[in-house]
């Protein structure tokens, strides 16, 4: 998300999100994003959403959703025993959820890009038949249980030595973007599409000098040369 | 109040004043400077293709299936689909810029003889300043970007470059006699490589910042450059009071019959500046038209001439680093490097061939002679071996005997042509011829490009330099009539002065 090289959501995304909340504030929803209220009632009680939000007391649930402390953030989701065949549409909304469970859902395949930006992951879990997200190197722990799989620690695939070596191209660093995902951001002062521009041009030098040498090099030759011709 | 004196030395010593005021040397260098930086930009618009093209494209990546993300950052520019795409358009776009240039020659001489040589010089530079700025700075920073708006700009560009050439020549065949043109003209003629220079080190100056500020760059100076000609330069000896050439000798007789009406004129000006117009309306001369120079003897000849001639020149300028590093496999930043020295032998041959024609007082001998060894050197530098001193050493060759006839035909020739006996004194046909000869010539060029691109994918390099040496060859040709004229004259005024003397 955002413009090109900038770090971070860029005003589309916030204008985005203040549209997101507006709408969730004036339909009464019980979460802040339509995510928390895809799936009616609250998280399920034996649920590890439930749990851990019970295990920070900065914490709150609302909905299906655990969110604080920060306005709006959803850092864990509970989307269980919602018969879902596909994810919400406002799943990219929980892209800071650290904990999410997807489990008892009918759930058939899960694209790899829907984890996008799912960088504080840290524990999902998903019903048996579907992988871990981004494929098991992306996990440090994978559980299985009679129904359930439960994958635990992501790992950073940039450190990664194995079949995931990426390589980013130049001038630019390899940055984890969710499980088993990675992005390539501009290093250093390099920026713009494709990292190709580094540093920001001294406009203000360049036109200071330039307009200078032309004042009076134009002053120079008039006054050598066109002061005493004839206009014609 | 010190013209007046100037005047009156004049006539005794004209020859002497004519190469020592420091106007002369103000003109050289504005006229020299003015087309340095509008080569100074085409050079830039070449050396920054590759980022260009990387801004036009997508991220390319060998596996399809890992799309590089953030898709803005990476994959958002979908102006072509590859580089190759866009390498061979932004080929397209040299094409139509040559095209261009060669219509634009021919209108910009003629508009150059009717309105004022500075003005339009001016105008042109600042004008095409512009263009170059919508094209590389504003598109950019707008992120619009589309081929057909890309196109229209180009196209304008070659309009409004073309005004240089034949107005910075026009102004120079003013100011400096035919006695030591070939000479002037042949150092003169440094100014598109200096130029070509110029626009590479600016660019790579600024290229790191975005290719955006090589144009932002170059276009301004190319601005600034526009300004300080508008407030500095004379085109004409007229102006501050000097007496206009008298480029031939016998001409000697007209000159000194113009000059109680000139500084009338002076004296005129002094007092009242109101009255200049009137004075100046009667002696302004009638330009010629378009066919009527280009029925002036030796013009069609001359054109045709450099059509082939530039061909061969601009081909090694546009291939001959692409050749090295395909032929000889040699660095693309080492081949640029190393095709300079095609340039350093153009200038060298160009001033030193020009020097030879100047004391022999004729010109064409001194090409042919010239071109014939270009055919040598072309056989030879298409046999030259894998070694870069050897090859460097040939191309300096090839350069003295290829690039210094060019650079001679395309100024200090034009100049003659222009300001030859018959449109003396009651015509101006200076910028329009040279915007003749240079425009058939940018034809030439342009084709040139194209049948190069064609012979060497389909029949190999060595038969470009067959190619080079076939048209080197009608260069000959074309200027073998005007070979028999001089030699039959040079003939003639020997056997006057043996007479005589």
């Amino acid at each position: 998300m955002g413009c090109p090289g900038a770090s971070g959501p860029g005003p589309r995304a916030w204008v985005l999100r203040l549209l997101l909340g507006l709408a969730a504030w004036r339909g009464g929803a019980g979460g802040r994003s339509p995510v928390c209220g895809c799936c009616p009632g609250p998280a399920r009680n034996g649920s590890s959403v439930a749990s851990y939000c019970r295990a920070h007391p900065a914490l709150e649930l609302r909905g299906r959703c655990c969110v604080g402390p920060e306005p709006g953030a959803i850092v864990g989701l509970d989307l269980g025993n919602c018969s879902l065949t596909l994810l919400c549409a406002g799943f990219p909304d929980a892209s800071a959820a650290v904990v999410i469970d997807l489990t008892e859902n009918p759930l058939e395949n899960i694209p790899n890009a829907s984890f996008q930006g799912f960088t504080r992951l840290q524990s999902i879990s998903l019903p048996l038949a579907l992988e871990c997200p981004g494929g098991s190197m992306a996990w440090d722990r994978i559980t299985t249980h009679s129904d359930s799989r439960t994958c635990q620690g992501q790992r950073n695939p940039c450190n990664s030595s194995g079949e995931l070596a990426w390589l980013c191209p130049e001038n630019s660093l390899c940055s984890p973007d969710g499980p088993g995902l990675v992005q390539c951001l501009c290093s250093g002062s390099y920026h713009g599409y494709k990292c190709l521009r580094e540093g920001t041009f001294p406009m203000l030098l360049f036109y200071g000098i330039l307009g200078a040498v032309t004042t009076t090099l134009s002053l120079l030759a008039w006054g050598t040369q066109r002061r005493k011709a004839k206009a014609s | 109040m010190a013209m007046p004196r100037i005047l009156q030395r004049q006539p005794a010593n004209r020859s002497l004043v004519s190469h020592c005021t420091h106007h002369h040397i103000a003109v050289f260098l504005l006229t020299f400077f003015s087309y340095s930086l509008l080569h100074a930009s085409r050079k830039t618009f070449s050396n920054v293709k590759v980022s260009i093209s990387s801004q036009w494209t997508p991220s390319y990546l060998n596996t399809t299936a890992l799309e590089l993300q953030p898709y803005e950052l990476w994959n958002s520019s979908h102006l072509f689909p590859n580089a190759e795409d866009a390498t061979l358009f932004l080929g397209t776009l040299d094409t139509i810029f040559l095209f261009s240039y060669a219509v634009g020659l021919f209108v910009s001489g003629i508009v150059g003889d009717r309105l004022n040589l500075r003005w339009v010089l001016s105008f042109g530079m600042c004008s095409s300043a512009l263009v170059e700025f919508a094209f590389g700075t504003l598109t950019e920073w707008l992120h619009f970007y589309n081929k057909w708006f890309y196109c229209c700009l180009w196209v304008v560009n070659g309009l409004l470059q073309s005004t240089g050439w034949p107005c910075v020549v026009a102004i120079m065949g003013n100011w400096f006699g035919k006695a030591g043109r070939g000479f002037v003209f042949g150092l003169w003629s440094a100014c598109a490589s200096v130029g070509n220079i110029l626009g590479a080190f600016l660019a790579s100056c600024v290229l790191q910042y975005g290719y955006e500020y090589a144009f932002l760059v170059t276009a301004s100076v190319q601005f600034a450059g526009g300004i300080i000609v508008f407030f500095g330069l004379l085109i004409s000896p007229k102006e501050v009071g000097l007496p206009e050439l008298g480029d031939e000798q016998d001409g000697s007789a007209e000159e000194d019959a113009n000059k109680p009406l000139i500084s009338n004129n002076e004296e005129d000006e002094d007092d009242q500046n109101y009255s200049i117009q009137a004075p100046d309306t009667i002696n302004q001369p009638k330009p010629i038209g378009f066919f009527q120079a280009c029925c002036l003897p030796g013009v069609l000849l001359y054109s045709l001439a450099y059509a082939c001639l530039k061909l061969v020149n601009y081909s090694f300028f546009f291939w001959l680093p692409f050749y090295l590093s395909n032929n000889f496999g040699w660095k693309e930043a080492e081949a640029d490097q190393l095709s300079i020295w095609y340039d350093v032998g153009g200038i060298i041959g160009g001033t030193i061939q020009g020097l030879i024609s100047d004391m022999l007082q004729k010109r064409a001998p001194v090409l042919v002679i010239s071109l014939l060894l270009a055919v040598g050197s072309l056989f030879g530098y298409s046999r030259s071996p894998n070694s870069k001193p050897i090859n460097a050493f040939i191309m300096a060759i090839t350069g003295f005997f290829i690039g210094g006839p060019s650079n001679m035909i395309s100024s200090a020739i034009s100049a003659d042509l222009g300001r030859q006996e018959l449109v003396k004194g009651n015509s101006e046909a200076l910028a329009t011829v040279t915007g003749i000869v240079d425009g058939t010539g940018s034809i030439g060029a342009a084709v040139g490009q194209y049948l190069v691109s064609l012979i060497q994918d389909n029949l190999g390099w060595m038969w470009v330099f067959y190619f080079f040496i076939l048209m080197t060859s009608s260069t000959i040709l074309f200027i073998s009539p005007l070979l028999v004229r001089e030699i039959r004259l040079l003939l003639h005024e020997r056997h006057l002065r043996m007479r005589t003397g």
